[in-house]
């Protein structure tokens, strides 16, 4: 049976890398002329936070999840990315259900696997009781391919992927997902009217 | 004869009804639209002159889960790449320190042996306790003759100081130090029961003295290589907090001290040199009343497609203090 790791991660490398790097042993296959993707955001999910006295407020579970190198352009999956920030998951999952674009299946199916290791790896009881708190797209590997020109020339296609990372936080969404948000009208009467207070008349008493 | 097979046929084409290739051609015929496409060229052979412009590059597929390959696609695979199947590698170097596991554990006596002698279960216990204490003296002289100066009490305190520094090292996550104080066979175990937690524990004091309850010798692959393993009786008052990744409380608590029965296995290589005794394993007796639930509720993993079936279940942390009997 074949099952080793690295083989199967050399398996995806395009073949004309691969002639580049003949030599596919264990150890220099290690190394991947493709990198090795992003790094950081996982390292979230191994933070340990300091224990809370009892009269503290608790503290709220969060995973970051994340799906590298999917083939779909980075510009056109953050429409997608932002349309579910600050929704609670079951209704980002629902709403992308709806979605008519190619990454809205990557999207959702990364909040899927974020819910189960939720409450797999990270100690969350409800998995519905959660809401995506960061949504972002990274730009993934690009591959560079040629056509044709008239005069011998020639021209660049560049065939694009795109990494997805999502934090889900445990706990309800809430009300403004951004942070100027604009006023509502009482609010907005209530500062005219501490503005006009404010007014400085000259000349006057 | 012929006008009902040509009805027939009639009737069957009225049931291939296809909507889709119809309804233009009613369209049309009713409202007279037809739509032209300006964007097509007549002639379709630039359209093909075009697609040869693009140089054709074959992307790898990232997202391509390789488990779900059949072994003949994996072969076809390799075979495009002129790769060739990673050789098993027979020869493998084996060093073994610690044995897989615990060897004739100890039963401890149900209630702690408190159990009447003149009742019949009661004297039977007793015969059968005589009989592994011989066993248990046996192999202690065993030990003697590896290590001249064993001494019981001597090694229970040993053991207590095993006991305390291996938990200390797992308060403070150190995974060097750990293997100090543990076997082989315990460190996995022990590392993921460490896993992005936070410990707080605490050896209160003895309520008995440790004791060794149990004692045995085996041999593995040569006469020589002899290991040993001690069962030590622990009695003692601690206090233990698990916390989850986030710092809120998952088991226990920092300030209710409880008594705690155990019956701890120490191993040591005695035909190394520098073989120590470290932490095996516990023994958790079949008799030992369930533990408290959990405060969270989990999902039965069977009845997922059903849907909302919750359940409380029980403990998911297995804790190693977690595991002891709570006398009193």
């Amino acid at each position: 049976m074949i099952n080793n790791l690295v083989f199967r991660k050399l398996l995806n490398y395009p073949l004309l890398e691969q002639i580049n790097h003949l030599h596919t042993t264990r150890i220099l296959s290690a190394w991947s002329p493709l990198g090795d993707g992003p790094q950081k955001w996982l390292a979230y999910n191994k933070k340990i936070y300091p224990p809370q006295e009892p009269h503290e407020e608790r503290r709220p579970a969060f995973v970051c999840h994340q799906r590298t190198n999917i083939k779909y352009s980075p510009w056109k999956m953050w429409y997608i990315a932002s349309m579910i920030r600050g929704m609670s998951v079951d209704e980002a999952i629902k709403q992308l259900k709806f979605v008519l674009k190619k990454g809205a299946k990557d999207v959702r199916e990364t909040l899927e696997e974020a819910k189960e290791m939720a409450v797999k790896e990270h100690n969350v009881e409800f998995p519905s009781n959660m809401w995506v708190a960061e949504s972002l797209v990274g730009k993934g590997i690009v591959f560079k391919g040629m056509r044709r020109h008239a005069r011998r020339r020639m021209g660049k296609v560049e065939y694009f992927h795109c990494h997805y990372f999502v934090r889900l936080e445990e706990g309800s969404p809430p009300k403004h997902y951004y942070q100027n948000v604009p006023k509502e009208p009482s609010e907005k009467l209530e500062e005219w009217l501490q503005q006009m207070r404010s007014r400085k008349i000259i000349n006057s008493l | 004869m012929a006008l009902s097979s040509v009805n027939k046929f009639a009737l069957r084409l009225l049931k291939d009804f296809r909507p889709g290739l119809l309804a233009p051609a009613l369209t049309n015929t009713n409202l007279d639209i037809v739509r032209h496409r300006r964007t097509k060229h007549f002639n379709p052979k630039f359209r093909q002159l075009r697609k040869l412009k693009v140089i054709k590059v074959k992307l790898p597929k990232f997202n391509e889960n390789t488990d779900d390959l059949t072994e003949e696609e994996i072969r076809s695979k390799m075979k495009e790449r002129g790769m060739l199947p990673p050789r098993p590698w027979i020869e493998n170097q084996y060093f073994i320190s610690s044995t897989g596991g615990i060897f004739e554990p100890y039963v401890p006596p149900e209630g702690d042996g408190k159990v009447s002698p003149v009742s019949a279960q009661g004297a039977k216990q007793k015969l059968q306790f005589l009989e592994k204490k011989t066993k248990t003296m046996m192999a202690i002289r065993k030990i003697r003759s590896f290590e001249e100066e064993f001494d019981t009490p001597t090694f229970c305190k040993l053991a207590e100081n095993i006991y305390i520094k291996a938990h200390e090292c797992m308060m403070s996550r150190d995974e060097e130090e750990v293997i100090k104080y543990v076997t082989e066979t315990a460190y996995p175990e022990i590392l993921n029961n460490i896993a992005n937690k936070t410990i707080r524990w605490k050896f209160l004091k003895n309520i008995e003295l440790p004791r060794v309850a149990h004692a045995r010798c085996t041999d593995v692959i040569t006469k020589e290589n002899i290991f040993a393993q001690i069962t030590v009786r622990f009695h003692s008052q601690q206090v233990l907090a698990v916390y989850d990744r986030f710092g809120r409380l998952l088991h226990g608590s920092e300030i209710i001290a409880k008594d705690v029965l155990e019956y701890v296995v120490f191993e040591k290589h005695l035909a190394n040199e520098y073989g120590v005794w470290r932490i095996h394993g516990k023994i958790i007796p079949d008799w030992l009343p369930r533990r408290d639930a959990t405060l969270l509720t989990h999902k039965l993993p069977s009845t997922s497609e059903t849907g909302v079936n919750t359940k409380k279940a029980d403990t998911v942390v297995a804790q190693p203090s977690e595991s002891e009997t709570v006398t009193t």
